[in-house]
């Protein structure tokens, strides 16, 4: 409630600004604002935004972690890292091959389990929990179980291979530098999908139900109610969905790091592992730090122009 | 708001905790998990008589995965949350590193003090002399590889007797192939594993001199004929001779798969002793050692060093004097594996294979280590990379020594 | 329990709809074949040493060996990391859920100019892997001499949630329609109470989807436990799973225990709280 005493504070009102009596009391939208923002931006600016700055700042010395002494190189690690490093290139088209497959189909299959476990089924509670599952189980145990499964003498595949009578088709899973990547992508998919599947279920339920009976009884059938309601409806789930599917992907690591540790000979390093590597296993901080970098570049220049649009759009629409 | 007051009183009570904690003397020890019960009992004895023999001291081990210790420990080292004593390797890329960064303290005094040269095996203290400015660490465990075979294969094929001689094995791996196992297993994903076959071949073709020096980057791998030579009779043995596929598996299957009984050879390390035994195959095992004709041992050893940053260094010593002194390696061999690094300690084996690697230590003449502690970290890495392309069949042999040699040459060793 | 009264039925019609039918048997096809890399695990848990490396890997256990689990009780010390990570979960995630949706709140709805930009750095935080930060975080906890305590692997933890919760939270906050908020704050409500009282309940499905993913992500958090709780009494269970690997061979039976046991917690609390996802509960009271 605002009072209204002179006709600036009248205005500056309207325009849902604070005027000087309400900042002075605490009372003003803007302060509010502010109190409710500080604990989650105070924290994330201590621990985790400063030692991003960090990690760009030690992309630009040399460092093993272990002296005092740090010294500016300039941008000597980055110039190592794309024209003196074998394993660089190699992680980096990874990387792109896989987001592209991470972004397209763990979200799709997300969203069909999502809408199909939303439909009346019975035991459909049971269900979401299975396919919920593997994300709830640590990464590593994650990794070390596929690589079971994938082992070329007794593994799971090969024995349902050889079972079905088709022994031919059995590959070097993880071994053949031609496929780990993908082998991978499939403990990937198993993980992964349950994410989608959670975010896309809780959206659903913010379909309208009015709307959705309207369109029944229009006569809109099941694809029809599915294309003009529930979709619509879904956009920003969408947009959530996956922006972080991208950002997951490109950060991928936990998987690489149990099932092949990069291997065999690096092919399968990613840009997240590789710098990991580099700063932890090699000692070279200054190496891991601007792969790090490239890697946030590679981000942003992937996420915000899609992020302000869609923050573009939402404001146009809201 | 009661969460945060939970909080508050629990941080100031920890506060309050360490900080009567720190009156006591307390010793950090960071090192390996142990393996089994045998080694945890042993240790926690050697702990608890140590406290008793010292009132107000306590010690605590703290045990990591490898990865996972590596990892710790190059956050930590040069803090003040740095452990007292820390585990590492010999070689020059790991524990040489913090040798390097002067996070290990100069233990010279100590080894006068406790007189430790004439304590321990010369083979075992050659890591911590390597390094300009003192003396550094103290060894933990001394560690020899060699061959296992299983008996029965080698008969099979008319092996009468382990080779002797690199020609000997390579003529002995054709007889087993001819009759229809595979000679030898290995596990891929873990580098340091199919590495050995590589080490191996390196020492066979250059012989001792030659081989230290191209390890210690002192000779030019390009200028070395015998160095493509390794590498050509690596790829002979991975495309031939090693149970495929490789690639995609660690060491820990190539064991299950010697023990199903679908390779007959291991190379591996005196370790291997126990899980043999557990699996019920140390009759049906022999070992020899690899037939390089250099008469040395592969083998390497791992050390425990006193952090610069420790405020007890002397206190330190004292303990790892204790812990290494015969008394206590005699009253606990669960410290150690296959033979304690006090040379004073005579080994109980009993089994025909644990004699076999007694007599392999004693007929040493001198040591070559494992590639990656020989190198430093980066050379490790592009090393693993080398072998692993030549064992995938994806790079020419003849163009490895190369390859090395150009990264070594972009990242020279200072 | 969400008894479903008229499976099978769309909407409206009180005939068996076959493509449905078609649809849940095709589901619990794939939920047989999802779930086998689980029901490995068990297998795996419930075997001995030889039987793991001898026999076949994915064959049934040929003599369940319970005590298994009783002995990487022991070895992993879980009734000390079971402790630390419940204590270290439970304060954490409903804190860190609760700071998220302020903010997201404030930027959401509360109109101010440099917002567009805090938004933008804030979501920032999604794009590194928090792994390679790992030395630059030591470092600051270790300024605040946090080191070992649970207030110095709970700040970091928030610190890294808030990113992606606020990202979340900031789509569906936006989503909500304008005359809910406005009808309070001409009453005179502040925005703290609108938000307590009308946005966290209509958020419910998304703050439970967010709490079961926030549970799982602290519960099984690894690297930055690592490096910041030395101290073995302070370990968490990700941390204690190391006890079972060492230098040259692992124990697989007890490994396998020891993962059935960290994520059994982690699947209660998925069974608790999932029940928000069921439409039904939640009618509709956004888009009305």
């Amino acid at each position: 409630m605002t009072t209204t005493d002179s006709p600036v504070s009248a205005e500056r009102s309207r325009r849902q600004l604070p005027s000087r009596r309400e900042v002075w009391s605490g009372r003003s939208p803007f302060v509010q604002g502010l109190v409710m923002l500080a604990p989650a931006v105070l924290i994330y600016a201590v621990f985790a935004f400063y030692p991003m700055l960090d990690v760009i700042h030690l992309s630009f010395l040399k460092w093993n972690g272990l002296t005092d002494n740090r010294p500016f190189v300039g941008f000597n690690n980055y110039v190592q890292i794309f024209t003196a490093d074998p394993v660089f290139w190699v992680a980096f088209r990874n990387v792109v091959i896989w987001t592209s497959l991470s972004i397209v189909i763990p979200p799709m299959i997300g969203f069909s389990l999502a809408l199909g476990l939303n439909q009346p089924l019975p035991g459909r509670n049971p269900l979401r929990a299975v396919y919920y599952l593997p994300v709830i189980i640590a990464p590593i145990a994650v990794a070390t179980m596929w690589r079971w499964m994938y082992d070329p003498f007794s593994g799971l595949f090969n024995q349902i291979l050889t079972g079905i009578g088709m022994p031919g088709l059995i590959l070097d899973w993880l071994g053949d530098r031609n496929v780990a990547l993908y082998s991978m992508f499939a403990a990937s998919v198993w993980q992964s999908v349950g994410f989608s599947m959670v975010l896309f279920l809780a959206g659903l339920q913010g379909v309208s139900q009015t709307l959705l009976e309207a369109a029944r009884i229009d006569g809109a059938g099941r694809f029809g109610s599915f294309r003009y309601v529930t979709l619509p409806a879904l956009r920003s789930t969408v947009t959530i969905v996956l922006i972080l599917s991208l950002i997951n992907s490109l950060k991928a690591f936990d998987l690489v790091y149990g099932m092949t540790g990069g291997g065999p000979a690096q092919s399968t390093q990613m840009l997240a592992m590789w710098s990991y590597t580099q700063a932890m296993q090699l000692g070279n901080f200054g190496n891991g730090s601007a792969i790090s970098v490239v890697l946030l570049l590679v981000t942003l220049v992937i996420v915000v122009p899609y992020l302000r649009w869609t923050l573009r759009r939402e404001d146009a629409s809201a | 708001m009661k969460r945060f007051l939970i909080g508050a009183v629990l941080v100031t009570a920890s506060i309050a905790a360490l900080s009567s904690a720190a009156q006591a003397q307390d010793l950090q020890l960071w090192a390996l998990t142990l393996a089994d019960s045998t080694s945890s009992a042993a240790w926690q004895k050697v702990i608890s008589d140590f406290e008793a023999a010292n009132p107000g001291v306590t010690v605590t081990y703290t045990g990591r995965g490898t990865d996972e210790h590596k990892a710790a420990l190059r956050v930590a080292a040069n803090s003040d949350q740095a452990p007292d004593i820390f585990f590492s390797w010999g070689g020059l890329g790991l524990g040489g590193e913090f040798i390097k960064s002067g996070l290990a303290v100069d233990m010279t005094k100590y080894y006068d003090q406790y007189k430790w040269k004439d304590r321990f095996l010369p083979a075992a203290l050659t890591f911590a002399t390597q390094y300009p400015g003192g003396t550094f660490g103290v060894p933990s465990s001394f560690r020899g590889e060699a061959l296992y075979y299983n008996k029965a294969a080698f008969e099979k094929a008319g092996i009468t007797a382990p080779p002797t001689t690199w020609a000997e094995l390579d003529a002995d791996a054709d007889k087993l192939v001819a009759s229809g196992i595979a000679p030898i297993a290995f596990g891929g994903t873990v580098n340091w594993h199919v590495m050995r076959m590589l080490d191996a071949a390196l020492e066979a073709e250059c012989g001792a001199a030659k081989h230290d020096a191209l390890t210690a980057t002192k000779a030019k791998w390009t200028d070395e004929p015998c160095a493509t030579a390794a590498f050509v009779e690596f790829h002979k043995w991975t495309s031939k001779y090693f149970l495929k596929p490789f690639m995609g598996i660690d060491d820990s299957q190539a064991f299950n798969l010697y023990t199903a009984g679908k390779a007959a050879m291991l190379l591996e390390g005196d370790w291997l002793v126990n899980r043999l035994s557990d699996a019920g195959k140390l009759d049906s095992t022999g070992v020899f050692p690899i037939p390089t004709g250099t008469g040395r041992l592969y083998g390497f050893g791992d050390y425990y060093y006193i952090s610069s940053k420790s405020k007890y260094p002397d206190l330190a010593a004292k303990f790892l004097d204790f812990l290494t002194s015969t008394d206590e390696q005699v009253a606990n061999p669960g410290l150690y594996g296959a033979i304690s690094v006090n040379k004073a300690v005579k080994s109980t084996a009993t089994t025909p294979l644990a004699l076999a690697w007694n007599k392999i230590f004693a007929d040493a003449a001198g040591l070559y280590v494992n590639g990656d502690q020989a190198f430093p970290l980066d050379i490790t890495t592009e090393y693993w990379r080398i072998q692993n392309e030549v064992a995938s069949d994806t790079l020419d042999p003849t163009a490895a020594a190369g390859e090395l040699q150009k990264f070594i040459d972009a990242h020279p060793v200072n | 329990m969400n008894a479903l009264a008229a499976p099978f039925r769309l909407a409206g019609s009180s005939r068996i709809d076959p493509p449905l039918v078609i649809l849940w048997a095709c589901l619990i096809l794939l939920a047989l074949v999802w779930v086998v890399p689980f029901v490995f695990i068990l297998f795996t848990a419930l075997k001995s040493q030889s039987d793991i490396m001898g026999g076949n890997p994915f064959g049934l256990p040929v003599s369940p060996q319970w005590q298994n689990f009783a002995h990487a009780w022991v070895r992993g010390n879980f009734s000390t990391t079971t402790f630390n990570s419940v204590f270290i979960t439970v304060i954490k995630v409903p804190l860190g859920i609760l700071i998220s949706a302020m903010a997201a709140y404030s930027l959401a709805r509360i109109p101010w100019r440099g917002q567009r930009l805090l938004f933008l750095l804030i979501v920032f935080g999604t794009m590194i892997p928090f792994q390679v930060m790992l030395a630059p975080i030591f470092g600051v906890v270790n300024g605040f001499h946090l080191i070992n305590t649970y207030v110095g692997v709970i700040l970091p933890y928030l610190a890294f949630g808030v990113p992606y919760q606020v990202f979340i939270l900031y789509g569906f906050f936006k989503d909500v329609p304008r005359e809910l908020s406005e009808a309070a704050q001409i009453d005179g409500a502040s925005h703290f109470t609108i938000f307590w009282r009308i946005f966290l309940p209509v958020s419910l499905p998304v703050l439970a989807a967010l709490l079961i993913l926030d549970f799982v992500a602290t519960w099984n958090e690894f690297a930055m436990a690592l490096v910041i709780l030395q101290a073995k009494g302070m370990w968490t269970l990700p941390l204690g799973l190391m006890s079972f690997q060492s230098q040259f061979s692992s124990n697989y039976g007890e490994l396998n225990s020891a993962i059935v046991m960290t994520v059994l917690p982690a699947i209660i609390v998925y069974l608790i709280f999932q029940r928000y996802f069921v439409s039904g509960l939640t009618t509709g009271a956004i888009k009305e």
